[in-house]
């Protein structure tokens, strides 16, 4: 290949530019992007405004540490605040996590370190899609049949906990088998060369640098968990007070968004957007949490 | 072969093939590398046809007693001289930066030796130009002793095409052969040294005698040197040095 | 190119002094290859020197296969105790899963299994009743890419085959230990609380190489542990080399010939799963019995 000579060389990058018809299809890609992101980021914006608009308004002392008094009916009666809302929230949230997320990484660690890609593995796998597609309505119901209408007895909050880790199960498993395939494999024979049980170099070397990863994967199966209204209709129902009995009907954030929504009362309807907002910021503090938990672990 | 190459490692089961040996052809068969070292062999051996022409024309400048004959081949020794700075480069080059190992390894020792015994043969080439003037205008006093000198001459000749061939075919065979026309260029230089030991009290004659000793050293001297290039040709195709026979050593007369 | 002039011919010619100066030459012995360049003293030194940790390893009839494809097809081969052996050959000839059977590291592949015996010392690694991770505690490996644990900091990686392997002992010491010998200790001994990730590549590296000798193998393998590094770094890696020979027998994987050379005291060469020919290095890069072997090193193909 002959080198081009001085003059030549000049010509050779001039003769590069770019031309208008490039430049105008560029723009106009890079408006079309842009105007996808402005249409995504609208409702987002609409929904925090309205959240802010509608609901901090029903926020004050009484709200976060009443109960809801059911009287709802007449003008001026007390309506009463959410508590018992946000802590059955959070009980019944917390057992579903504790079940599904120590099952669902155990499931995942599983088909990444020792199922790989045997053939069972990758029934386990397609299971497992097929249950991120499944209505949540759905494990609210299997939960009713099979724990309530099944055994003959009633409503409770574990049973609610129940049906929400159903719902949580293939999304941490999904999320944390990502992760843990991401964890390169070197790393593994490194430990496995010293002589390590591979039990132990799951547990001291893969989960600790998949954690990051997964402690984000798991907060998304949290944050759907705690938001969904449909199993727990059936399944914990809905009361007014509070309790820490599980084994009870138990009060939730959504169910309680769910009845108040549809109230004649404005001041109710309020108070639905007044919980509402409590839910998003509870996420989003769950959130800044557990974020801050795995960046100091990293550096553990 | 260079340092920090790319990575291979991981134990993928792939069939293990050997590719062909291609001539020409990018890293496959660092074809660069052969053409360099057989164009640097040639360069070597070609200084083997310098002495062939060197040593034509001083016997024949002998015979005549051609001066300006003579003098052309001291001149031309600074081609020899010359080729063997060439290939001394070449060779430092080709070891700095191709890192040839095995039978490249070899050939690239051979050669420094032999382009070294090449130019000791120019030298000796010379030593016989220089003395040529010495022998007088007179017409040479022993015919025997000059015959013997060319028939010297032109066993020495033989063996360096011989050893050229040899290196350059790799013929161990033909090398060890050069041991015999050795054992002739000793026995004639035995045969001239005896003549000038006969010669006796002749002042005149004595002087050109022992000149002629001296041409006759000098001859053998190439031959031995051609014998080392043989030795050569060994060491290159069995990678072990051995000396043919110690045709150097003169039998006691 | 000094011509002697004609006044001077008397004198012996300069290059060749008298006829039987060739005679008092130094006969090379006739039969054995090319003298050793290491004189002999040294190597007095350096069979003192050597502890008796180390342990020979030796593969009788080695196969290996990756389901039912045989890719190390039946080596014999042995390793030295206290000495470095190279292995070399082109891609895709078997030398990684090879040395990856000495500590069964092989077997971790799903579907590969190996054939035959290798000895350590005089056990058998694929014995019946052999626990495999006795194996690799005895036979430590070093990778390619070096990598180091990315959660932990330098101290806690060297310890970590101390403590992944659940022994006992005083941690600080022996992890100081290992970084001296890995030639890692002067840079590190004020930071060993950092992360093991923030070193560059040859400290990285060596850093593997001291995780890898905290757990006091006899045995050490390492596949092409250079490849990644700069040339410095590789050099440093190769003096290393050279010590820890004292204490343990080494076994290295290597493209690099000019590598081989430098470091090896004996080199194979395998081609297509095969053992083609082993010997001293000195003789293996200067006089190759197997023409394979000959074109190889000389870079006719590979």
């Amino acid at each position: 290949m002959s080198a081009p000579a001085a003059g030549g060389a000049r010509a050779l990058l001039a003769g590069s530019a770019v031309s208008p018809g490039r430049r105008r299809r560029d723009r106009a890609a890079r408006g079309a992007i842009l105007a996808a992101t402005v249409l995504a980021l609208v409702p987002l914006v609409l929904i925090v405004y309205y959240l802010l608009k509608k609901g901090l308004g029903a926020w004050n002392g009484d709200f976060f540490t009443t109960d809801p008094t059911g009287n709802t009916f007449f003008k001026n009666s007390n309506i009463g605040g959410i508590k018992s809302a946000i802590l059955g929230t959070i009980e019944m949230v917390a057992l579903a996590s504790a079940i599904a997320i120590p099952i669902g990484v155990g499931v995942a660690i599983w088909l990444v370190e020792y199922g790989r890609n045997a053939v069972f593995a990758n029934i386990v796998r397609f299971f497992v899609d097929v249950l991120t597609g499944v209505p949540s309505i759905v494990f609210g119901l299997f939960v009713y049949i099979v724990l309530i209408v099944g055994t003959g007895t009633s409503y409770a909050g574990w049973k609610g906990s129940i049906a929400l880790s159903l719902l949580m199960l293939p999304v941490v498993v999904r999320s944390a088998e990502v992760i843990l395939t991401l964890v390169p494999d070197g790393l593994r024979e490194s430990a496995l060369a010293l002589g390590a049980p591979r039990w132990r170099v799951v547990g001291k070397i893969v989960l600790p640098t998949a954690l990051p990863g997964m402690v984000t994967g798991i907060l998304l199966a949290v944050a759907r968990a705690a938001g969904e209204t449909a199993p727990l209709l059936f399944t914990a129902a809905y009361t007014h007070e509070t309790t820490t009995n599980l084994g009870s009907f138990m009060n939730s954030l959504p169910v309680q968004i769910y009845t108040d929504v549809t109230s004649p009362t404005p001041r109710v309807v309020e108070r639905a957007w007044g919980a509402a907002l409590a839910l998003v910021v509870m996420i989003l503090l769950l959130n800044l949490i557990a974020r801050l938990v795995s960046r100091r672990s990293r550096l553990a | 072969m260079s340092p920090a190459s790319s990575a291979e490692g991981s134990p993928e089961p792939a069939a293990g093939t050997v590719a062909e040996a291609s001539p020409g052809g990018g890293g496959g068969g660092r074809a660069h590398f052969q053409d360099q070292l057989q164009q640097l062999e040639r360069h070597a051996l070609g200084g083997l046809d310098l002495i062939v022409e060197q040593l034509d024309r001083v016997l024949e400048a002998l015979q005549h007693r051609d001066i300006e004959l003579a003098q052309m081949v001291i001149a031309d020794d600074d081609r020899v001289d010359g080729r063997y700075l060439e290939v001394h480069q070449g060779i430092l080059s080709l070891l700095a930066l191709q890192a040839p190992v095995a039978g490249d390894l070899r050939l690239v020792a051979a050669l420094l030796h032999t382009i070294k015994h090449i130019e000791r043969m120019g030298d000796q080439c010379v030593n016989i130009a220089k003395l040529i003037p010495l022998s007088g205008y007179d017409a040479p006093v022993d015919p025997d002793v000059v015959e013997a000198i060319l028939k010297m001459g032109a066993f020495a000749r033989s063996e360096v095409v011989q050893c050229k061939a040899s290196f350059a075919g790799r013929d161990i065979g033909l090398a060890e052969d050069l041991v015999r026309q050795d054992r002739e260029i000793n026995r004639l230089n035995r045969d001239i040294f005896r003549a000038a030991i006969e010669i006796g009290d002749d002042l005149d004659r004595r002087e050109w005698a022992m000149h002629m000793t001296l041409v006759a050293r000098a001859i053998e001297r190439i031959g031995d040197n051609a014998v080392d290039i043989g030795e050569q040709v060994a060491f290159v195709v069995t990678g072990l040095f051995r000396e043919f026979s110690d045709s150097s050593r003169q039998q006691p007369s | 190119m000094s011509s002697t002039r004609p006044e001077e011919m008397t004198d012996l010619d300069p290059d060749n002094g008298p006829e039987t100066a060739r005679a008092d030459r130094p006969a090379t012995p006739a039969s054995s290859g090319p003298a050793t360049i290491v004189p002999p003293e040294a190597r007095r030194r350096a069979a003192a020197a050597r502890s008796a940790d180390a342990v020979g390893v030796r593969l009788e009839g080695l196969r290996a296969f990756y389901g039912d494809a045989e890719q190390v097809k039946g080596i014999d081969l042995e390793f030295k105790a206290n000495e470095v052996t190279a292995i070399i050959g082109p891609s895709g000839c078997g030398k990684s899963t090879m040395v990856r059977c000495i500590n069964r590291m092989h077997e971790e592949i799903p579907g590969a299994h190996a054939e035959g015996r290798v000895l350590l010392g005089d056990a058998d690694v694929y014995g019946s009743g052999v626990d495999v991770v006795a194996v690799r505690r005895a036979i430590g490996m070093v990778f390619q890419k070096p990598n180091p644990f990315p959660t932990m900091s330098i101290f806690d990686n060297v310890a970590s085959g101390l403590r992944l392997t659940a022994r006992r002992g005083e941690l600080n010491e022996k992890v100081e230990r290992a970084l001296r010998a890995a030639g890692l200790w002067d840079e590190v001994s004020g930071r060993l609380s950092e992360p093991g990730a923030g070193l560059s590549g040859g400290q990285q590296q060596r850093l593997c190489i001291a995780r890898s000798l905290a757990v006091e193998p006899a045995v050490l393998l390492m596949d092409e542990p250079c490849s990644a590094l700069d040339p410095i770094a590789t050099l440093r890696i190769e003096e290393l080399i050279e010590e820890l020979k004292q204490t343990v027998t080494i076994v290295i994987v290597t493209h690099n010939m000019q590598q081989a050379a430098r470091v090896a005291d004996r080199t194979a060469f395998m081609l297509a799963g095969e053992l083609v020919e082993v010997g001293p290095t000195q003789e293996m890069f200067t006089t190759p019995s197997d023409p394979r072997t000959e074109e190889y090193v000389t870079g006719k193909f590979g």
